[in-house]
């Protein structure tokens, strides 16, 4: 990679936090340290055809071959890539998952299955993986999948000068000594124990590429993956055209798929409507009735995305739990949800990581409370408290939130000054005392790793405290990490929880929804929880066709 | 002043050639100026990995080592070779970023011009002649209407005619797709063009009635009738060039609008044109890309004012002789 690159992922390299869905469990069964293989082979890996994550029943009909499918992608620029495990815009996200897959999946419950390249993932021990490839996948360019891609792909999002979104991940892999066993097999050494390695494998900046990859520059035969669709034509800001690949190892419907960059949403609805596009990304909630009556079939799916309020709890006037505490109970959440998810969405708790099996249910809701509040903030000494909130526009409501988190504050004599700053990742994020951020849907360990850690990389409410409640919070995550038996780690994790739910420095709102749109001829789409647009874009748009 | 006289038609236009570089030159001080003021290009591009010997590494890159004042000449010596630079989102060329997206604008506001100019100087003409009778009424009221309309209402209602909602006749946007020129797909030139035609026609029309009616009721178009000459002879050869002056100027300035103003346009249709290539550099601090479009768009208002001054000398003898 040249320095260029490095500097184009730069410029967003914030992203990444919506859009790398880490993930993880519900395959750990196994007590006593061991993954079972079978485990996960018996979720439906064996038989290649098996559609992902087997939650397509909601398409009626029998799939049918052909068509040239227009997809209308919002986020996109002139910084526009294509990469088989990084992204930096939303159409990124639909180019890389048209070419490259990965070698576990999550289904559309965002539970893991063994429907990728390896028909087995297995923990040998703690400290090692043992990934077994499925036999008779080929590239797109005819070379057969093997062991040798699958150590270049893991070795090339570990190294960190590559500056690919992955790369923090790949923290606890021995990623030098991954080793080849045989042409279908490589083992995976660890250099502490990690239990959510299968979870990180599924994500899909975690794509394999064949051996000496490199990412697109100009040259469109570069860009070759095991996915259904090759790369044919790509401007940057405009569009980009693949069409399919007819030795792939699953099947696939339509003749070519077209990824266009639309500046808003407007155009984008209309394009729809007028039949130029078969789908879009991010349709927004006001219109979700409205477009109904000309043809356009909404598609709703809640995830697990997030956007939070940070107060940095070693700043003040943050410094003081009672004024987190009473700025969490200052929110109304329900309203919040209904001024900016339109209702779509669900309430939460100021905890993260809905669809984890460990999350924590058993908290009792946050309810708004503006004379416990108010109280609170007497006893700090923090009456007519005046603070300012920084947000960007750097994920749709982050904005709204901040405004509407004024208003509501006004209630307990607290005057908030949103500060709405265009350069807000550039200069100072992560380095103030109070701020709106945005998450996707992640598993709870992965989410902690990525921004509740001392080292983690997106740390914006310096979590965890150094002393009191929370304290230990960074020890229990290696507990959590090497722990095999998923109740007891489950145990560990409500800990956790509790300590950001009591002293923790997140107000989390509500987990909102994706609302993606597309016309009533495309069959297939279900919605998804997962963290990418229409179903993880119709799982690579292998999984969708014209009825 | 008399080193500003003389020299005619001739002498008048390089005097204004050479003011219009002056101005472009302060622009260029300008448009430098205030893309400094985005702070520290490096600072925002690395963002939160700003370490000192990444922005050392990327400040030699972009020329950021040296003086503001050898930034700028680097800068204009650069321009004047016409080398933009490079993009700093896409590592690609400032020239190949922009020239397809240029003629795909260049494209728009031609054929709006082209299309806008004669049918609004002729409904202004036509409703001076018939002054408060029903054609006048109708369209003076009409232009008034368009004109109180945003561009963007415009383009929204021309869609919900004629492709979502009432008819489905036009495609709702224009993607051109790369490697293809934009009258490759003249069903999709329709209502971009439309929309800029709507929203510079009523200026332009309105101007031409009032210009063409304080003509008409001068002393010497009256002398002309008295005379006997047809009225056709009349109106073209007497009123229409007189009266034609101060449109000039009114068509410049909304030309010259229209280059800079084609993003509400190109953000609706979704047509890939340098209003669109403007939003996207600015809001990943592009600066080599903003730079270059600022004082593109410059130079299209300085050129366009030019030939407007040029057009009204030409047609106004008082004018003329005085060169």
């Amino acid at each position: 990679m040249t320095g260029t690159d490095d500097k184009r992922w730069q410029v967003v390299e914030r992203q990444d936090g919506l859009w790398l869905p880490l993930s993880r469990r519900n395959l750990l069964m196994g007590a006593g340290g061991v993954i079972m293989a079978s485990s996960l082979a018996a979720c439906g890996g064996g038989s290649a055809p098996a559609p992902a994550g087997g939650t397509d029943t909601a398409a009626a009909g029998t799939p049918k071959k052909g068509g040239d499918f227009k997809l209308g992608v919002t986020g996109g620029g002139s910084k526009d890539m294509m990469d088989g495990q990084n992204i930096v815009t939303k159409p990124d996200q639909a180019r890389l998952v048209s070419a490259f897959e990965t070698l576990l999946e999550f289904d559309d419950n965002y539970q893991l299955q063994t429907t990728g390249l390896a028909e087995s993932v297995s923990a040998d021990n703690p400290k090692q993986y043992t990934i077994k490839l499925r036999d008779g996948i080929t590239f797109q360019n005819g070379k057969p999948l093997t062991a040798d891609d699958v150590i270049y792909s893991l070795q090339r999002i570990g190294t960190q000068a590559n500056g690919l979104t992955g790369f923090a991940a790949t923290a606890t892999m021995d990623i030098k000594n991954v080793k080849k066993i045989d042409k279908l097999t490589v083992q995976l050494p660890l250099l502490t124990a990690d239990s959510t390695i299968p979870q990180t494998l599924a994500s899909y900046t975690f794509g394999i590429v064949p051996v000496g990859y490199k990412a697109f520059k100009g040259d469109v035969s570069t860009q070759i993956g095991t996915g259904a669709y090759k790369l044919k034509s790509f401007t940057p800001g405009q569009q980009s055209v693949h069409t399919r690949y007819d030795g792939y190892w699953r099947e696939s419907y339509f003749d070519s798929v077209t990824i266009i960059d639309f500046s808003d949403s407007t155009a984008q609805i209309n394009a729809l409507k007028g039949g130029q596009i078969d789908a879009m990304t991010d349709l927004p909630a006001n219109q979700v009735n409205a477009v109904k009556s000309s043809g356009v079939v909404p598609l709703i799916s809640q995830t697990g995305g997030w956007i939070p309020i940070c107060m940095a709890i070693d700043m003040a006037p943050f410094n003081d739990p009672k004024v987190r505490q009473a700025m969490r109970l200052i929110v109304d959440r329900q309203q919040i949800l209904e001024q900016l998810g339109s209702g779509y969405g669900q309430v939460a708790n100021d905890i993260y990581s809905p669809f984890d099996e460990g999350y924590n249910k058993d908290l009792p809701q946050r309810e708004q409370d503006i004379e416990q509040a108010k109280s609170l903030l007497k006893s700090a000494g923090k009456e007519g408290l005046t603070v300012d909130l920084h947000t960007t526009n750097g994920a749709s409501g982050m904005v709204e939130l901040a405004s509407v988190f004024a208003s509501q504050a006004k209630a307990a004599g607290v005057n908030i000054t949103v500060k709405n700053d265009p350069n807000y990742y550039g200069d100072a994020y992560l380095k103030l005392a109070f701020s709106v951020d945005f998450w996707g849907t992640r598993g709870y360990l992965n989410q902690v790793q990525q921004g509740s850690l001392p080292n983690s990389p997106y740390n914006e409410t310096h979590w965890p405290p150094s002393s009191g409640e929370g304290s230990n919070f960074g020890d229990l995550y290696k507990q959590a990490l090497a722990e095999t038996d998923s109740a007891k780690r489950i145990e560990i994790e409500h800990e956790m929880q509790k300590a950001e739910y009591d002293t923790g420095g997140y107000i989390i709102p509500y987990f909102n929804s994706l609302i993606d749109g597309h016309s009533a001829k495309v069959a297939g789409l279900s919605p998804s929880k997962g963290t990418l647009n229409l179903a993880g874009f119709g799982h690579g748009f292998r999984t969708i066709w014209f009825a | 002043m008399k080193f500003l006289r003389g020299g005619g038609i001739a002498g008048f236009i390089i005097r204004r050639v050479l003011l219009g570089l002056l101005v472009l030159f302060l622009v260029s001080v300008i448009v430098f100026a205030s893309t400094q003021l985005l702070g520290d290009p490096a600072r925002a591009i690395l963002g939160r990995d700003a370490t000192p010997d990444r922005l050392a590494a990327l400040h030699k890159q972009l020329h950021l080592d040296s003086s503001k004042v050898g930034q700028y000449f680097q800068w204009l010596g650069g321009l004047l070779h016409g080398d933009l630079g490079t993009s700093l989102a896409s590592s690609q060329p400032v020239s190949s970023v922009l020239g397809t997206r240029i003629a795909n604008s260049l494209v728009l506001v031609v054929l709006a011009a082209v299309i806008s100019v004669p049918i609004s100087i002729a409904i202004g003409s036509y409703a001076a002649l018939r002054r408060e009778k029903l054609f006048d009424t109708l369209s003076s009221n009409l232009m008034l209407l368009l004109a109180a309309l945003p561009e963007f209402v415009v383009a929204v209602l021309l869609v919900i005619l004629l492709s979502t909602n009432v008819f489905h006749v036009l495609p709702a946007t224009s993607p051109v797709p790369p490697g293809t020129h934009a009258w490759d797909y003249p069903n999709q030139l329709v209502m971009p063009v439309a929309t800029l035609v709507i929203a510079v026609a009523p200026y332009v029309s309105r101007i031409m009635r009032a210009s063409m009616i304080e003509v008409l009721e001068s002393d010497y178009v009256e002398m002309a009738r008295l005379k006997g000459l047809p009225e056709r002879t009349v109106l073209i050869r007497h009123a229409l060039p007189n009266a034609i002056g101060p449109v000039f100027q009114v068509i410049a300035i909304n030309l010259a609008y229209l280059a800079g103003g084609v993003v509400v346009v190109e953000s609706v249709f979704n047509y890939p044109g340098i209003g669109l290539a403007l939003v996207d550099a600015v809001s990943n601090h592009d600066i080599p890309v903003v730079q270059a479009l600022a004082m593109l768009i410059a130079a299209v208002y300085v050129t366009l004012n030019l030939l407007a001054d040029v057009a009204t000398i030409l047609v106004t003898p008082r004018l003329r002789t005085r060169l």
